[in-house]
């Protein structure tokens, strides 16, 4: 098989912009993509007979831009990573990218930074209790309208005037406890959206 | 009141392609269920034998991410044409899938066509 220089550099090309596009994925995987891609490159230019440089640049054109191949690589490697072997930083990668193609997807990820932003704050404030034990903690705040408002507070601030702390030093407990609840319900909500929502997008 | 939109005229052909991609991992599995074959062979086959085109790049990705789910393996192998194809095969739990899938689709098609019979005929 013969290829031309100006075939074979826009294949190198093409190539190049895939590999470097795959990023994320594992270079073991990258090489076999870029293999595979490369050898349907060949495969398909020679389906006439003789490679030319149309029959090549058409192969290239069929096969879409190695943006986007490259995206969906990502995509579908993720994907079947989170259903396989799910972990927080796996679904949590999984989420931005989805986030970033979907509205339902940036909904998820909006949730899922509210419960890990929720859980962080009580646990950081379980853990400033013993610093600031008259300030740290669950307090009840009166507010103008004869009403009252519950506030998480880490306690480097003064004590609110006339508010009353919940919890005490249950905080310690309670509020840890709470904060790890929050972190399995926040990552199983995550794992499950995935792997119930997300489709890939295909051209069909 | 809720303003009413325009009604599209692509409506159908629209659905159709979201039809088509939600159907696209049955097919690729089933092109596999005879035997071996490499990536280019399967978008010749599901052209060939389904009526579905499918954009070259995303077999592939697929095919990538059915062998993560173990549902099909793969292996390299050295060619007449010069270079190495990456031919593909089905697992026996990617077998099962395509059996539990193929079944889904029949009856789904099956209890569908009962609903769709009376469409198109005349009103008595």
């Amino acid at each position: 098989m013969t290829i031309s220089a100006d075939s074979q550099l826009a294949i190198d090309v093409y190539l190049k912009v895939l590999r470097k596009r795959l990023r994320g994925l594992s270079e073991q995987v990258s090489n076999e993509v870029v293999k595979e891609i490369h050898s349907h490159i060949l495969e398909k230019a020679a389906l006439e007979g003789e490679v030319t440089p149309d029959s090549v640049a058409s192969a290239l054109t069929d096969l879409g831009s190695p943006e986007e191949l490259a995206s969906q690589y990502v995509t579908d490697d993720l994907l079947a990573r989170a259903q396989v072997t799910p972990s927080p930083w796996l679904v949590l990668q999984s989420l931005f990218r989805w986030a970033g193609i979907s509205i339902v997807g940036f909904s998820v990820l909006a949730f899922s930074a509210l419960g890990y932003f929720l859980a962080g704050s009580f646990a950081l404030c379980a853990m400033l209790k013993p610093i600031h034990p008259q300030t740290a903690g669950l307090w009840l705040l009166p507010s103008p309208e004869n009403d009252y408002s519950v506030s998480l507070r880490l306690g480097f601030a003064s004590p609110p005037a006339h508010g009353r702390e919940l919890l005490g030093w249950w905080i310690v407990p309670i509020g840890l406890a709470f904060a790890m609840g929050l972190v399995l319900l926040t990552f199983h909500f995550g794992l499950w959206s995935v792997r119930k929502f997300w489709r890939p997008a295909r051209g069909a | 009141m809720t303003k009413k939109l325009p009604v599209d005229p692509d409506g159908a052909e629209k659905w159709e392609v979201q039809l088509r991609k939600g159907s696209l991992e049955l097919a690729v599995l089933a092109s596999l269920w005879d035997g071996r074959l490499y990536g280019l062979e399967i978008l010749r086959r599901l052209e060939n034998d389904s009526d579905l085109v499918v954009a070259e790049g995303t077999v592939y990705p697929l095919l990538t991410r059915l062998k993560v789910l173990g549902l099909v393996e793969s292996e390299w192998v050295e060619s007449d044409s010069g270079h190495p194809r990456k031919y593909y095969w089905l697992t026996s739990p990617g077998r099962q899938r395509a059996l539990e899938m193929a079944r889904i689709w029949r009856r789904f098609s099956a209890s569908l066509s009962d609903l769709l019979a009376p469409l198109g005929k005349e009103k008595r």
